[in-house]
């Protein structure tokens, strides 16, 4: 790819993304509410395209993509099971939303400590999604440097590329809070959605059309049109990395925070229904996208080199190329930016807030503030370092953040929860999780996630029943 | 939870077994477009429709 073109993709989207965080800045934002909520003034269309945003990184056009060239179409049922699994968010959105405005929650550690009527809570919970997020940051980070090097041949280094990286993530999150955030996440889910699809179709196109594009499979490659085709996509696989999955949209703050800022349910409907639609055309452009590659070209040694290979073939004018790479850093960007947000808030109110009774709210945003750049760097620090601490953590974070699903569900579910059972499942099923990560073993076959949510789901309810649950739990959790 | 919340759970449900248990039986041998790629899709749509319905009336007990 022509290098100055790249460069000049780069600014021009730098340019408007700016633009639009600081026409974003909006009243004064001088509360964690305002900072890191928006006010839960949210309207729909933000909230959804902000939500899908978040929600889908440089994984889709790199990562599944990559999964479809490998496995073939278990990729596609591996993604929608997650998509469905959304279905969540209509048992639960209205829950954290009227609980969220009724007690003034900020945080979804935050709401759990008080639900369970412990602090400690709180702040493990929060201290636990930070063990886990930071390096999927990082491999974010590392994502656009890599990217970026791989298109331009190395013109781009790859350190040029995670700073650029991690710096536009720290500008977006700093300029208004959540509200520059959900603003550019908008802008840069349609510019990803738009793009790709272009791509896709051209590539439908030029590969005989959908007739044609699916002989051409059903012919060369019948193997990649269903499970467990060549094996990759065996039963325990797919249900290993399904199930984690399933529950992203409970066991990752950045997303499950998302809940408490909708300015309305009927906003909050509007973001559910928004995103599953932006989710299922996503899903199917990244697979169209695995496939097309599969067949341009059939015997790569490395999958990730599937999409950077597409975007410069015959078939796709280099100046859309350009445009799609830099739709893949900025779904990247529009990622870590919502974790910087997420995390620092969890640290400012969960962490410091408890660890300091006489912290206001106005200097738990200040302390938030602080932190959003020094998470920024850890992250950075992190994608540089190339050790197999980050691949490792990253891959278990998933997996990690899946232990506090129980305690999540037992919020409003189960009355019999108590604080020792959350602690216990959060601390010990995520210290195994990594234990089976870094050994890379799979106790009786089973992978990290299934035993993270199995040993959780366990630790949580036997503990629960040996400890005295709360007395005095608000109302409005069960109603 | 409401009765109707249970109902409409245990059909998302439902949906999400047959989006595991079809794929591997029945589709396992069909290499074609309208084999395990068009069975996904149809799927999540169904869990789409019943999101639709089980939130309709959001925001009107407000």
């Amino acid at each position: 790819m022509n290098t100055s073109f790249v460069w000049w993709a780069i600014a021009i989207y730098t340019m408007v993304a700016l633009i639009i965080a600081f026409l974003a800045r909006s009243g004064k934002q001088t509360s964690m509410n305002s900072y890191f909520l928006g006010d839960r003034k949210l309207n729909g269309f933000v909230s959804a395209l902000s939500y899908s945003a978040t929600t889908y990184s440089a994984f889709m056009l790199v990562g599944l993509a990559g999964l479809t060239y490998n496995g073939g179409i278990g990729a596609l049922g591996f993604e929608l099971i997650y998509l469905m699994g959304v279905s969540l968010v209509a048992f639960f959105g209205p829950r954290f939303w009227k609980v969220g405005k009724k007690f003034g929650y900020v945080t979804p550690s935050e709401m759990l400590g008080d639900r369970y009527s412990n602090k400690t809570v709180a702040i493990i919970v929060s201290l636990s999604s930070c063990i886990f997020l930071i390096p999927y940051s990082a491999v974010q980070l590392s994502g656009v440097g890599y990217l970026l090097q791989g298109v331009t041949n190395n013109a781009i280094p790859f350190t040029t590329g995670v700073i650029i990286a991690t710096v536009l993530a720290i500008l977006f999150s700093y300029i208004a809070g959540i509200r520059s955030v959900a603003w550019t996440d908008s802008l840069q889910a349609l510019f990803m959605i738009i793009t790709s699809t272009i791509v896709v179709i051209i590539l439908i196109n030029g590969l005989g059309g959908f007739n044609g594009f699916f002989n051409t499979l059903q012919t060369e490659q019948p193997e990649k049109l269903s499970v467990p085709g060549n094996g990759f996509w065996s039963f325990i696989n797919f249900l290993g990395m399904t199930i984690p999955w399933f529950f992203f949209s409970l066991s990752n703050p950045q997303v499950s925070q998302r809940l408490y800022m909708p300015a309305s349910l009927k906003s909050l409907r509007s973001m559910l229904i928004g995103f599953m639609v932006f989710g299922l055309v996503y899903t199917i452009v990244a697979v169209i996208w695995g496939f097309s590659a599969s067949i341009m070209f059939p015997n790569l040694d490395n999958a990730d080199l599937a999409t950077p290979l597409v975007l410069q073939s015959d078939l796709i004018p280099p100046i859309l190329g350009v445009i799609v790479m830099v739709g893949i850093m900025a779904a990247a960007i529009s990622t870590i930016d919502s974790i910087l947000l997420t995390l620092s808030s969890l640290f400012a109110r969960d962490v410091y807030g408890n660890f300091n009774k006489k912290a206001t709210d106005r200097m738990q945003l200040h302390v938030g503030k602080i932190v959003i750049p020094i998470i920024a760097i850890l992250s950075y620090l992190f994608a540089l370092m190339e050790v197999n601490l980050i691949a490792v953590l990253s891959v278990a974070s998933s997996a990690g953040l899946l232990v506090v699903v129980p305690a999540i569900i037992g919020t409003f579910f189960w009355r019999r929860g108590t604080a020792a059972g959350v602690i216990t499942s959060v601390v010990v099923s995520g210290l195994f999780v990594i234990i089976i990560e870094f050994t890379q073993t799979e106790p009786l076959g089973l992978s990290s996630g299934l035993w993270g949510i199995l040993l959780s789901t366990f630790l949580f309810i036997t503990v629960s029943l040996l400890t005295k649950a709360p007395k005095k739990v608000p109302k409005e959790f069960f109603s | 939870m409401k009765a109707n919340e249970g109902k409409w759970a245990l059909a998302i449900l439902f949906i999400i077994i047959l989006a595991y248990v079809l794929p591997y039986t029945i589709f396992t041998n069909v290499a074609k477009w309208y084999g395990s790629f068009l069975l996904w899709i149809v799927l999540a749509l169904i869990v789409f429709i019943i999101n639709y319905f089980l939130t309709k009336d959001w925001g009107k007990e407000e």
